[in-house]
């Protein structure tokens, strides 16, 4: 586990614009993690990231990405003109002493954690630039206090490479599902960009794939914990007398105030070319999730609400069901295979698509992988040249693991093994897992 | 043949026992100083702030201790010029330059002025800066352009440095950007920056920085440059750098090409054994009566013939770097035999050597440099030359050095790849660590570096371009990323087989060696595993051709 909280020293955000003058300097910074540190601090580190950020530019066309120091590394990130988020990481330069190794963070996984903090923070509350400058300050400790303190990253190749879990069906279930949508769609033509989750895996998407993304930590990690830790406390019963509710505002709609309630957020859609503003409604039932947008200028009914409700909450729950019956008995076909120790991942640039040889849900952290290996996993996912088109990388470290990485048209595949061999057993290892866990998908060079 | 294979794979898997046989060029008496750099880049850069001052002042005297051995401690070495002579009166206002505000620095006139010249042709685009400048913020060297308009770029150099380091009790180490790397080091008075687009790592930079920085050492002595500063921490170092500014030049471009900066290591000059051990008995036949001589080193081509020492002392590969810049940075060299004090920065930072410098003869290019600790002893290391040469010319070594110079096509060295006969092995680097030497299949040869400048008109500008076909220098710039891979402090590999539509390369690291080897796009995992197999036994079959296999001294 890596401890998020304990390793970042301090995240800011500035804009240089905001206190042009001098004495006005406490204007410019947006936010400051953590909070109760001393306003001449945050000056001194906001001035030095200015600086830095004004020094490079005289060489490099590129924005500012990183200063390191000796035990601290600056992580910076420029969503919008002159906006920049700054993460400050404790990672020591150039170490060899083995304690400082066990809990290294690799610097790609925390740029990753603040740009998907960014994602989270456009989705629901737009972008920086538009809105007000006064308002800045309070809507970004609204947002990210909370978010920070909630989010933590496992050291478990699923964290490595952030991406979306989705439920392969049997083609029938999946039809049935398809329908489901398709006929929510023609009766409530209001309520668009319909996806589909059971438990924490996509079924069907209708966002933009970044969205989607953001969209989908935004469920799995935030809104739906909460709900299923509701209903397993208020027993079974409760649960079974209702087909289904909205969970987004987290009580449900029951009134006009519920309505006022409901969130919005800024998307992308299919046809916009920028982000607009889109009420979010969320139905579950059993462990199946739906998520809808509306278009923010649509008159919400409560009448509506209640027809959507009487309408989804049956057939949502058949078809919870016959996912939940093939997923037991896919469970039961998979507990047959003799479970290997080699440990694989699979990433689909294009769909966003992960898939681990690990449970990839928080009650079961994986201690297995240390942090050296997932730092050359993390490393070659960042390399997007060395291995181009097609390309394969073995990568033999001193304690005997193996770390194969192979990329082909967008896809990409690790299998970690421990195990005293050589190249070519280790490339003949990989070959059958690939063929095993990954059927059908076609790998050059093999 | 299939005996052979197995040998190999469990070579290739198995790293706690290597088999003795296969681990080329190994020895157990070594001229060199086979400390890893990168070890040795660890140690460093794990400093504090508080340990780095007294880090440059600690060592003690090598040559001091020499000299005290041979008995003459009480004529303790003193420096030829004496620093006090060298600071210039009119330096005395000591106007330090103001650190604190960094806003200030940011001024407005200053950073478009800065800005304006920072754009000029003579600046931009370049592929790799190196600026250095003192502690004060007093440009001292830039690698493009004329220093002394960058003095507005130092301020802001040193008010970064110094405010990391006041006002977060922190050492500034690096700044990057998509496609620039802007790396720091501070060393005793001085502050180095280099700003790269290549895609060598950090550690790489620093190595090249400190280098940079030994051949300031070189010239001054650290003692010198030390209390220079003590005394004026404003002065203006050019000038007593003049000159050395061409050897840092050429050190830069050095270090760009040649993989053995990469390394750490030193090449050789393939020579038969037995050529090599009748100059080496040639050297220590006619100094082994000079008492205050400390090194004997013959050079060519920015490869090692021989290094004859005096016992207890080794020379560490960055020393010899030093003297291979020197030597090929020195026409004068070439016209007259030479005098002149050389600082060892590894050897002994505090105390210059003297060094009787000449070319072997007119018509062979080796350079024999006579390194020792007595001042006034021009004449007779000038004769032990002269006794030198004729030896070596009656025993026909001089040829032997020229066929090898001119890559006679009938050594088996010279087209290493073509001897070996595997067609897939497109380029191999080779270093033996405990020797620190190293093979590489295409020695760059001495006349292609130094007018590699000319040759690409580009002049260090970044240039992207299709290569149609690679040079050797491709293909070690391809191998810089492996190398900071492997010796990744973080995340350390013991081999890397990457394979893409460009070319597969292979690095492996055992206890005994380093090895690089670039083959065909998609090379097959076990035919590149035989390869290996064979290429190292090739080199174990020359390795007292192609490696300084013992550890002579006087």
């Amino acid at each position: 586990m890596i401890d998020i909280i304990n390793k970042i020293d301090s995240f800011f955000i500035f804009n240089s614009n905001f206190g042009p003058r001098e004495g006005d300097e406490l204007k410019r910074i947006l936010y400051f993690y953590p909070g109760q540190v001393n306003s001449d601090i945050q000056k001194t580190q906001v001035g030095l990231c200015e600086a830095v950020v004004k020094f490079m530019t005289t060489f490099s066309s590129a924005p500012c990405e990183a200063l390191q120091t000796q035990s601290k590394r600056y992580i910076f990130y420029q969503p919008e003109r002159n906006f920049w988020m700054v993460l400050v990481i404790c990672i020591p330069y150039a170490t060899k002493l083995p304690g400082d190794i066990k809990d290294a963070v690799e610097p790609a996984i925390m740029y990753d954690f603040m740009i998907s903090s960014y994602k989270m923070f456009r989705m629901f509350m737009g972008l920086f630039r538009e809105i007000l400058p006064e308002d800045t300050y309070a809507i970004c400790e609204k947002f990210f206090t909370p978010y920070i303190s909630s989010r933590n990253i496992r050291n478990d190749l699923s964290n490595v490479i952030q991406g979306i879990n989705y439920l392969p069906l049997e083609k029938n279930t999946f039809f049935k599902v398809i329908c489901f949508i398709d006929l929510l769609e023609v009766n409530y033509p209001d309520f668009k960009c319909i996806s589909f989750l059971y438990n924490d895996q996509l079924i069907w998407n209708g966002l933009c794939k970044d969205d989607m993304l953001t969209l989908y930590q935004y469920l799995i990690h935030n809104l739906l914990p909460k709900q299923v830790e509701k209903e397993i406390q208020g027993g079974a019963v409760t649960a079974a007398e209702r087909h289904g509710r909205f969970i987004s505002p987290p009580e449900g709609i029951h009134s006009e105030d519920d309505l006022k309630k409901i969130i919005k957020v800024y998307l992308i859609r299919e046809d916009d070319n920028e982000a607009k503003a889109y009420y979010l409604v969320i139905y579950r039932t059993l462990s199946a999730t739906v998520s809808f947008t509306v278009d923010e200028n649509t008159n919400l009914d409560l009448s509506t609400f209640r027809s959507l409700d009487t309408f989804i909450g049956p057939k949502l729950s058949t078809i919870a069901s016959s996912i939940g019956e093939q997923c037991t008995m896919h469970a039961l076909v998979n507990a047959q295979i003799t479970p290997t120790d080699h440990k694989f991942l699979y990433f689909n640039k294009l769909n966003l698509a992960l898939k681990t040889s690990m449970p990839s849900n928080s009650l079961n952290p994986s201690t297995a992988v240390s942090p050296e290996v997932l730092n050359i996993i993390a490393e070659v996912h960042n390399d997007h040249k060395s291995l181009g088109k097609y390309g394969e990388i073995i990568i033999k470290t001193p304690d005997e693991y193996w770390i194969t990485g192979k990329s082909s048209n967008d896809r990409e595949f690790y299998v970690v093994m421990q195990k005293n061999a050589n190249l070519k057993e280790i490339a003949d290892e990989v070959k059958r897992i690939c063929e095993m866990q990954m059927k059908g998908i076609f790998f050059y060079p093999m | 043949m299939a005996s052979t294979s197995k040998d190999n794979m469990q070579n290739i898997c198995s790293h706690d026992n290597p088999e003795k046989d296969l681990e080329p060029g190994a020895s157990h008496d070594s001229i060199l100083n086979p400390t890893d750099s990168f070890e040795e880049f660890a140690t460093e850069m794990n400093s504090s702030l508080e340990g780095r001052a007294t880090d440059v002042t600690k060592k003690s005297s090598t040559i001091s201790e020499i000299q005290s051995e041979i008995g003459e401690c009480s004529k303790a070495l003193k420096e030829t010029k004496s620093s006090e002579n060298l600071l210039n009166k009119d330096e005395a206002i000591s106007s330090s330059v103001s650190n604190s505000n960094l806003q200030e620095q940011n001024g407005d006139d200053t950073e478009s002025e800065l800005d304006d010249y920072l754009k000029s042709p003579e600046l931009v685009n370049k592929e790799k800066h190196v600026f250095i400048l003192s502690s004060a913020g007093k440009p001292i060297y830039t690698r493009y352009g004329n220093e002394d308009k960058l003095a507005g770029l130092c301020g802001v150099i040193q008010a970064l440095v110094s405010v990391v380091e006041e006002q977060n009790r922190d050492i500034l180490r690096s700044i990057i950007t998509k496609d620039c790397k802007a790396v720091f080091l501070v060393k005793g008075p001085l502050i180095l920056v280099g700003m790269s687009k290549s895609n060598e790592s950090e550690t790489q930079l620093v190595l090249q920085l400190t280098y940079a920085f030994n051949q300031i050492v070189s010239v001054l002595t650290l003692t010198q440059l030390n209390r220079i500063f003590e005394q004026r921490r404003n002065y203006d170092l050019r000038r007593l750098l003049s000159g050395a500014e061409r050897l840092i030049d050429n050190l830069l471009i050095f270090m760009e090409k040649d993989p053995a900066f990469l390394l750490g290591a030193v090449r050789c000059l393939p020579l038969p054994e037995k050529v090599r051990e009748n100059i080496t008995s040639a050297i220590i036949s006619t100094c082994h009566k000079i008492r205050d001589l400390v090194f004997a080193i013959l050079i060519a081509g920015n490869q090692l013939i021989t290094l004859v020492r005096m016992k207890k002392y080794t020379l560490h590969p960055s020393d010899i770097h030093l003297l291979f810049n020197l030597v090929r940075s020195s026409e004068s060299f070439k016209t007259a035999e030479s005098w002149t004090p050389i600082c060892l920065p590894k050897f002994d930072a505090t105390g210059f050597l003297h060094g009787h410098v000449s070319y072997i003869s007119e018509d062979c290019q080796a350079c024999l440099l006579l390194l020792t600790v007595q001042r006034d002893a021009f004449y007779p290391l000038s004769q032990a030359k002269h006794t030198i040469a004729d030896k070596l010319r009656r025993s026909y070594c001089l040829t032997a050095i020229n066929d090898a110079l001119n890559r006679n096509k009938d050594l088996t060295t010279t087209n290493p790849l073509k001897h070996i006969g595997i067609p897939e092995i497109r380029h191999f680097m080779y270093k033996c660590k405990s020797t620190a030497q190293l093979f590489t299949s295409d020695p760059i040869s001495l006349d292609r570096l130094q007018d590699y400048r000319q040759r690409h008109k580009e002049g260090g500008d970044v240039v992207k371009k299709k290569v149609e076909k690679l040079s050797d220098m491709d293909y070690v710039r391809n191998y810089r990323e492996f190398c900071s891979k492997i010796h990744c402090a973080r995340s350390p590999a013991k081999l890397i087989f990457r394979s893409n539509s460009e070319d597969t390369i292979l690095a492996w690291i055992t206890n005994g060696f380093e090895l690089y080897v670039t083959f065909d796009p998609l090379m097959e995992k076990d035919l590149a595993i035989r390869a290996v197999d064979r290429l190292l036994r090739w080199i174990k079959n020359e390795e007292k051709r192609i490696f300084i296999m013992n550890a002579p001294t006087f």
